[in-house]
């Protein structure tokens, strides 16, 4: 599980990386030329940014014909989300608490 | 607070928010808030906690291994009773969030809303602010989870 946070983490640390992330899970489906055009950056950049938001299970392909298209997988930031919830518990037992203390305040 | 300006789209998964009633006036949950002793009994030990804008403060937990316990804090709104907003920092290289409470009056004591916002990992943040947020739960994690279901 760590592992995995980890590495959502590390592909999402990335600005460039972010952004291509968020634009796929905002627009849906884009080839890499696409991507390529609206990123301002190299063909092979935008690549090696995919390869690593695929291996973070953040995205997912299809290759057709010469081109290769690219989705969002919105599970992938399950972790990020689960990790999240550790801040929930946490707030969630502080407040327990909270109302403890108010109960015995004058 | 002006949101970090990356030009980026904030994610969907950023940010915690919860309410809760609490059959107490505002003025006294206030208190419970911004009190140091009170805030060590049901939050964490405060350390120059001091409610004027801009004015830096930590929260100190027992150190853990992979975090020393402090929480960087810097306050950015105080309008008593109704709204308190920090930022809650966790070291130079992981968690820079802003935990907001809101006490608004309702009939049978005050609503408390806090949201916990700016989880978004960043630039610099990558790797710790996962390793804290495992270890500051710690082993209680799965019994607390359960409790909120």
């Amino acid at each position: 599980m760590q592992a995995v946070v980890d590495e959502v983490f590390r592909a999402l640390s990335d600005p460039t990386r972010r952004a291509i992330f968020e634009h796929l899970a905002r627009e849906g489906e884009q080839s890499v030329r696409a991507l390529t055009d609206r990123a301002g950056v190299s063909q092979p950049t935008v690549s090696k940014h995919l390869g690593v938001l695929k291996q973070a299970r953040l995205v997912r392909d299809r290759p057709e014909g010469r081109q290769t298209y690219y989705r969002a997988d919105r599970d992938g930031l399950a972790p990020l989300i689960d990790w999240m919830k550790h801040y929930a518990a946490f707030w969630a037992e502080h407040i327990d608490r909270l109302e403890r203390l108010l109960e015995k305040m004058e | 607070m002006t949101p970090p300006a990356d030009g980026t789209e904030r994610s969907q998964a950023e940010s915690l928010s919860f309410d809760w009633d609490l059959p107490h006036p505002p003025e006294k949950v206030w208190r419970a808030l911004t009190d140091p002793a009170l805030l060590a009994e049901w939050l964490l030990p405060v350390a120059g906690l001091e409610l004027e804008p801009g004015a830096a403060f930590s929260f100190e937990a027992p150190a853990q291994p992979g975090w020393d316990g402090v929480v960087k804090c810097r306050v950015l709104e105080v309008e008593e009773p109704r709204r308190l907003r920090y930022a809650w920092v966790v070291g130079d290289m992981e968690l820079d969030t802003v935990v907001a409470f809101t006490l608004t009056p309702v009939a049978s004591g005050t609503r408390l809303s806090l949201v916990h916002s700016g989880f978004r990992p960043d630039q610099k943040r990558n790797l710790g602010g996962a390793r804290y947020g495992w270890t500051m739960m710690g082993g209680r994690l799965a019994e607390v989870l359960a409790g909120i279901s």
